[in-house]
């Protein structure tokens, strides 16, 4: 390759983010004439240098002939691959025409929106959204992160999801692979296990993570509610427990310990297959090498019905032993408090109540939906003072919104935008998926590339993509750090950020432009940070110079916080929240959706156990299929399956296999060796065939169910968590068998699936619960029956009383009435009066209406400032706020010093408001620019 | 082991160097040393001798049709330490050489008079040209042996048994071609290829039974005792993937039944059909030789190459062509 | 005199195939041409019982190469760093070098144009050491590597990190035996979890 000149004239260094993976690391791009030429690993960024494949392709993605890169319009049939460019404001107001029509005939909330991950503007849509009247948006959300993140609120306040490493005795990865996942941080835990730090991981597979670690436990896959509950029970019973710490800021230990008392490892060994002394070990490393980390991993996200149950025990392991928010463990960084968060740019008060209900599935799975949203909100404002996204956290269930399109139950979805997702190959039961896909009326489609599911699109949005879009990381939204990157070019051809497309539809819809008075992501990243007054007045100032902003390390918050961020204001073993949804408030095992103890039959048909969701290095998701430098490296999907097992099943490393759940079968090639159980079949996931002709075969367009493990995994609803709703994707039971010569095509038969009267297999019955309506489907668990106690004391208007801690709560801000007979604002520690929660100024000795900025006396009345004599007669007097300034400037004077002082900090006289220059001790009149001395003498020369 | 990087170019070329440059050594053994100044026997080996001029120019043909950059050939008469560079110059010397040779010999009247001027000089361009053909087949033999990288190239069992090989090729190419002269019918013509064929006749009996001994003893000692790539690849020619063309090509129709036609036949047996069959065999020797470039196997490395895909086995290789059109 | 060489780390690979595919875009290479593979051969032992380790590969810059001395053109060289290259437009492509090479790390691509086909190989970043400006003087697999398994630099130098690493930690190389003296030093993985 010719050498680039990076110091040629007119190249600009520009650091900038990458944006394949969450990860995001540091990219430096350097930029010559608007072109990217040249990136590289940012060596002062977390990722000190290092890119992974994804990064490293990144001008081969810029620059992919498949991008998408004008707006679309089906030109054909739907599926027919016939399109027309159109221009992209044209098609965006015939989308937002179709939209108001629909909304106009049918209502808003029949118009749904599915999402993917978090890189994308998650903000923005949900502002769409809110503004549009629709509370049926989601993401994969329920695959990832939040119900665990909901159950750990439930139990401490705030997800624990910050790693003290660096002061970390022990680590936890649990069903985590960094080492195929998250590089950066893979680099750090090596050098911290060579530090001496204890290092378990915890995964059915012999992951990269798992050959360097002091402790692999080879779980059989989903099994890992029964593994966490009989690991809590060997810390409480073998008195693992802090027990200073619990004393003080735990709640209902006694109740858990009775809860857990069967639990133990002996039991979980015939679940897990793990030896109960296995099991103890792990218990004793994490439990005696305190303080210590689990790091947060996707695994109890994809359990199906127990995976909320097993995110819950965890919770509850990292509480007891002492950990949460310690120099060292797991830290709870709360909403940030000093730059604005996600959820304040989201209008959710936009969302009236009767629309909240309408969302679909908020009747089921309750803890990640309006219901439980709205509860842990109200806690955590009450708590920290702000709270969580409703994007990713308060979502419609998405296999449910794909099974509404088929049904009409609970009622007819007619309009689909995805942004940034695959899902038939990213959700479960890809077959109902895809034919959600094709049945729904009006599908609207913004992505990189022409996916199974553009194809079938109306319109096609072009979507702007790494170096072409500012990046922010807050982490959802959920933590008090911010770092980002620059745009690196403005978007290619057409292409928008999503940002500028859901502004953009926005405006067309007819919403009001107050609401999307931003027209950038700079330009809201810029108004985010605003808060951190920092001396920077642009976003890319802040990339430039800063980059990355951590608040000052702050742990043992709940030590001066008065305690957890739980509405009792401890450690709740027995969540009241919880409760209140209708679940049970401590983690009460249940078994995976399919396994040999509960479904012995279906393992008689089905003997091994498929886990899905492995990630192959190259790949992330559903995506980089079409970047054939890295499709090189692994061009076809393979399973894992053990040497044992293959030769009694007669497979060869590199045979292709056939993989068969109830739900259907894929076509997969064998890799054998040693790294999982010998009932044990390891999948990737999401496969897909970007390089075939998506037309030519619309019950399998572009090849998207042949190998996609997700025609495997199951969104029935019993199958489903009852608590965050997430879909069984690991320890489904399935058989494995050698493709033969007549065997060998995939054919529509090979995916059954899960809606009535739609099940191609002929001859073949299926279950009864496959054939009922989603509403009349029962749930993994009853509802568990609870009426919160009534008030104790009178609650006067304007408050609620909250039982947990018997306390009074202002409704409008969510003060807590003190003692006092103050409300405290739980951010500032402050006190603001009983009836308006207006804001007591200590200084000023008067209530401050921190909405208007007016000051009040006690008694309410409009606080007047007498002028002081001091003040020099020709400066003016504002009695509403208590202060002299200079009529002409406006400059404020300084009673203490007899100074005007401007707003840029320049010290003026106060009678000529001459400004004061330092270097040559001078007053200067810059209106005019004559010089004076202190006696107004004109100095010259 | 990514894939075979010499294929059918490699081994003819392999093979037709041999062949040539044994036909133009033997020629100079029997001109020059058996049957020195007979006419007859000069006119009988001229067709071989041009036989042997073509095998080498359709070698080189073969061998520059297969490179990459053909022009960058001309380096390698710049360079003097790679055994190739020697096998390129013996190959351009010996080939003039032949070529100025047949050429003194030439039967075409126009070109009597050319042939006439330079004839003094014939023995210089035969003995230059049976040198070189010598080296040529030699050499074959030794540049595999010199890549210590095969290790079932790398013995001194295989530069004997390719010269060996070339040697009992040659032999057959002159028992077919040998005679054939527009003075074909004189009967001093007559007698002198009827004396070079029984010899030839007789040299290709104790030559066939030369390389099979050493094929065997190579093949079978590498079964037995070689290291454990030479080990798997003498598998594959016992019983293996190669045992059919090993056993029944090579053995016993390349080497074994051309050697009873010699032995017991007469007429077109031993003429004709014996000397096609030995030829067919040291192609076949050629190719599995060059089949056979098996390395030892860093750790992984089988597993990493399988899982890749070749050109044309699937289509994401050329689906997205950067240089070409956009197509949204 | 420098020596330049590379100390891989197997303790920290973790065959995340960034140096791979780190190479390809750097060096702009056609699609099947593979500089530096990361080799596994699985995952070994008896399960749950095992090991596994990754050995990235590349061209081993051998001090006494045996791809150099076959090559008939002259476009195989040596530096006098010991860094071993190819001059392409020397290069005809008769393969002698990629049969030569005991490693297996010479290649030419099937999807090159016919008559402008050479053979490629690892050159350890000459681009990249021969420029001006101030990229680190160092390889792409090296600065890419998210674990910091590869080292790069002169063994003749002794402030040098190789230098260290090489004298101070037991190495190993691949095929001593062949005698070409390869100049990719390995730190051995111990292998599995506890």
């Amino acid at each position: 390759m010719p050498e680039i000149d990076i110091h040629a004239e007119g190249v600009e260094c520009i650091k900038t983010q990458c944006y394949f993976c969450h990860a995001n690391c540091g990219v430096l791009a350097y930029v010559k004439d608007g072109d990217v030429i040249k990136i590289e690993g940012d060596p002062n960024y977390s990722n000190q240098g290092g890119l992974c494949c994804r990064g490293t392709s990144a001008l081969l993605h810029v620059n992919h002939p498949g991008r998408i890169n004008h707006a679309l319009k089906r030109a054909g049939e739907k599926g027919e691959g016939k399109w027309e460019q159109i221009d992209y404001d044209q098609a965006i107001q015939e989308v937002a025409d179709k939209l108001n029509q629909i909304k106009a005939e049918y209502g808003a909330e029949t118009i749904a929106s599915c999402g993917g991950t978090t890189r994308t503007d998650d903000w923005a849509r949900r502002r769409f959204l809110n503004q549009f009247g629709t509370p049926n948006g989601f993401h994969n959300a329920l695959l990832c992160w939040i119900p665990t993140f909901m159950a750990e609120t439930c139990v401490a306040g705030w997800s624990p999801f910050e790693t003290d490493l660096g002061g970390a005795k022990c680590l936890i990865l649990w069903g985590m692979n960094p080492g195929a996942s998250t590089l950066p941080g893979m680099h750090g835990y090596w050098d911290l296990m060579n530090a001496g730090m204890k290092c378990i991981v915890v995964d059915p597979r012999y992951s990269e993570t798992a050959s360097k670690a002091d402790l692999w436990l080879p779980l059989r896959p989903g099994s890992d509610a029964a593994l966490a509950l009989s690991m809590l029970h060997v810390l409480i019973y073998e008195g693992m427990v802090d027990w200073d710490f619990a004393g003080e800021y735990v709640d209902g230990l006694d109740e858990l310990t009775d809860h857990v008392a069967d639990y133990s490892p002996e039991w979980a060994s015939e679940i897990t297959w793990l030896e109960p002394d296995l099991i103890r070990q792990a218990a004793r490393m994490y439990g005696q090498n305190t303080p210590g980390c689990i790091q947060w991993g996707c695994t109890w996200d994809q359990l199906g019905r127990s995976s909320t149950t097993a995110s819950h025990a965890i919770a509850l392991m990292r509480a007891l032993t002492g950990n949460l928010d310690v120099p060292g463990g797991d830290g709870m960084p709360g909403p940030a408090l000093n730059f604005m968060t996600d959820e304040e740019l989201e209008l959710n008060h936009l969302m009236p109540e009767e629309m909240k209900a309408k969302q679909i599935g908020s009747d089921k799975f309750k803890l990640t939906s309006w219901p439980g949203y709205t509860k842990i909100s109200t806690i955590n404002k009450r708590t920290w003072g702000k709270t969580l996204p409703a994007e990713w956290f308060c979502e419609a269930h998405g296999p449910s919104v794909f099974k509404a399109i088929l049904t009409g139950d609970p009622y007819q979805i007619h309009a689909l935008i995805v942004n940034a997702s695959n899902p038939i190959n990213s959700y479960g039961d890809s077959k109902m998926t895809l034919a959600a896909i094709k049945a729904v009326e009006f599908l609207v489609c913004v992505d990189y590339w022409m996916t199974p599911i553009a194809l079938f699109a109306d319109y096609v949005f072009p979507a702007a993509g790494a170096l072409e879009r500012p990046t922010i990381i807050t982490h959802y939204g959920a933590t008090d750090s911010v770092m980002g990157g620059r745009r690196a070019i403005q978007p290619k051809y057409d292409r928008h950020t999503d940002m500028y497309f859901w502004r953009a539809l926005g405006l067309a819809c007819g919403q009001d432009p107050e609401n999307w008075k931003w027209e950038t992501e700079e330009e809201v990243y810029t108004e985010i940070i605003a808060g951190l007054n920092l001396p920077f007045s642009t976003w890319d100032e802040f990339v430039d110079n800063m980059r990355m902003y951590y608040p000052p390390l702050h742990q043992k918050k709940f030590e001066h916080n008065g305690g957890f961020w739980t509405p009792s204001g401890k450690i709740e073993c027995n969540s009241s929240i919880l409760r209140e949804l209708g679940y049970a408030g401590m983690p009460t095992y249940i078994g995976c959706s399919e396994n040999e103890i509960d479904h012995p039959e279906l393992a008689e048909e089905y003997p091994l156990t498929l886990t899905t969701g492995g990630s192959l290095m190259p790949y992330h998701h559903s995506e980089h299929f079409n970047m054939p430098y890295t499709r090189y490296i692994w061009p076809d999907p393979y399973f894992m399956i053990n040497e044992e097992k293959a030769e009694e099943l007669g497979i060869e490393h590199g045979d292709w296999c056939w993989i068969e759940t109830r739900r259907g079968r894929i076509k997969m090639r064998a890799h054998v060796d040693q790294e999982v159980h010998p009932k044990v079949i390891f999948t990737p996931r999401g496969w897909w065939y970007p390089e075939r002709d998506g037309s030519a075969d619309l019950d399998n367009p572009f090849g998207c169910l042949e190998s996609n493990v997700n025609v495997l995994t199951s969104v029935d609803e019993e199958h489903c968590d009852p608590m965050g709703g997430s879909w069984a994707n690991r320890g489904l039971l399935c058989k494995v068998y050698k493709m033969t010569e007549g065997d060998s095509e995939y054919t529509v038969q090979d995916t059954a699936f899960s809606i009535p009267g739609s099940d191609p297999r002929k001859g073949k019955t299926k279950e009864e619960f496959l054939h009922r309506l989603p509403s009349e489907a029962p749930l993994a668990r009853e509802k568990v029956p609870f009426e919160a106690p009534q008030p104790e004391i009178e609650v006067p208007e304007g408050y609620e009383w909250q039982w947990q801690n018997n306390t009074l709560y202002h409704k409008a801000t969510n003060y807590r009435l003190d003692e006092s007979g103050w409300l405290i604002n739980p951010i500032t520690k402050g006190y603001h009066d009983a009836t308006y929660a207006w804001r007591y100024d200590a200084t000023l000795q008067c209530l401050v209406d921190d909405a208007t900025g007016k000051k009040y006396n006690m008694d309410y009345t409009p606080k007047v400032f007498e002028r002081p004599e001091t003040i020099p007669a020709n400066l003016a007097w504002n009695e509403d706020e208590g202060f002299a300034y200079h009529e002409a400037t406006g400059y404020k004077y300084d009673a203490n010093s007899g100074w005007l002082i401007a707003p840029n900090g320049a010290y003026h006289d106060a009678n000529f408001a001459y400004r004061y220059d330092a270097a040559t001790g001078h007053l200067i009149d810059d209106a005019t620019g004559k010089a004076y001395d202190f006696e107004y003498n004109e100095i010259t020369a | 082991m990514r894939h075979h990087y010499w294929e059918l170019p490699i081994y003819v070329y392999l093979f037709l160097g041999g062949l040539g440059g044994g036909i133009m050594f033997l020629s100079m053994i029997f001109s020059l040393f058996m049957f020195p100044g007979v006419t007859a026997v000069v006119e009988t080996l001229w067709l071989p001798m041009l036989v042997a001029v073509g095998c080498l120019g359709l070698g080189c043909f073969f061998l520059v049709f297969e490179l990459g950059q053909p022009f960058a050939f001309l380096g390698v008469f710049l360079k003097s330490t790679s055994i190739i560079c020697w096998g390129a110059r013996f190959l351009t010397v010996a080939m003039i050489s032949a070529i100025l040779w047949l050429v003194c010999y030439i039967p075409l009247d126009m070109l009597a008079g050319l042939a006439e001027a330079i004839r003094p000089s014939a023995t210089l361009w035969m003995v230059l040209a049976g040198c070189c053909g010598f080296a040529i087949m030699v050499y074959t033999g030794v540049m595999l042996s010199t890549l210590k990288a095969h290790s079932f190239w790398a013995t001194p069992a295989l530069p004997a048994l390719f010269t060996v090989s070339a040697l009992s090729t040659a032999c057959a190419g002159i028992m077919l071609a040998a005679g054939i002269h527009p003075n074909g019918g004189l009967m001093q013509n007559l007698l002198a290829a009827e004396a070079i064929k029984e010899i030839v006749h007789m040299a290709d009996i104790v030559l066939v039974i030369a390389e099979l001994t050493i094929l065997l003893v190579m093949i079978l000692s590498f079964l037995g005792a070689g290291n454990k790539t030479q080990n798997k690849v003498a598998h594959r020619w016992v019983h293996g993937s190669y045992a059919p063309a090993f056993w029944g090509g090579m053995i016993c129709c390349g080497l074994v039944i051309p050697e009873i036609l010699n032995i017991f036949g007469s007429g077109v047996a031993t003429h004709i059909v014996a000397p096609v069959l030995v030829l067919c065999g040291g192609l076949l020797l050629r190719a599995l030789c060059i089949f056979s470039d098996d390395r030892a196997e860093i750790p992984g490395e089988n597993i990493y190459f399988n899982r890749l895909k070749k050109k044309g086995e699937a289509e994401f290789l050329t689906r997205w062509d950067y240089a070409g059109e956009n197509e949204y | 005199m420098a020596r330049m060489c590379m100390v891989i780390d197997k303790r920290r690979c973790i065959g995340c195939h960034s140096c791979t595919v780190a190479c390809r875009t750097w060096n702009q290479l056609p699609i099947d041409i593979v500089y530096n593979p990361v080799l596994s051969e699985g995952t070994q032992g008896k399960f749950p019982n095992v090991h596994r380790t990754w050995t990235p590969m590349l061209c081993q810059h051998c001090a006494k190469p045996a791809c150099v001395p076959a090559c008939p053109t002259g476009a195989s060289k040596q530096d006098a760093d010991g860094t071993v290259w190819i001059e392409y437009k020397k290069c005809m492509a008769c393969k002698v070098c990629v049969n030569a090479c005991p490693y297996g790390m010479r290649d030419q691509s099937k999807f090159e144009p016919r008559l402008h086909q050479f053979i490629r190989k690892c050159t350890f970043c000459r681009d990249r050491r021969e420029y001006e400006g101030d990229y680190a003087k160092s390889t792409y697999c090296v600065d890419t590597c998210h674990q910091k398994a590869r080292v790069f630099g002169d063994l003749d130098d002794p402030n040098s990190e190789v230098h260290k690493l090489v004298n101070r930690v037991k190495t190993t190389r691949i095929f001593e035996n062949l005698n070409t003296e390869p100049q990719i030093y390995y730190i051995d993985d111990m292998g599995g979890a506890l």
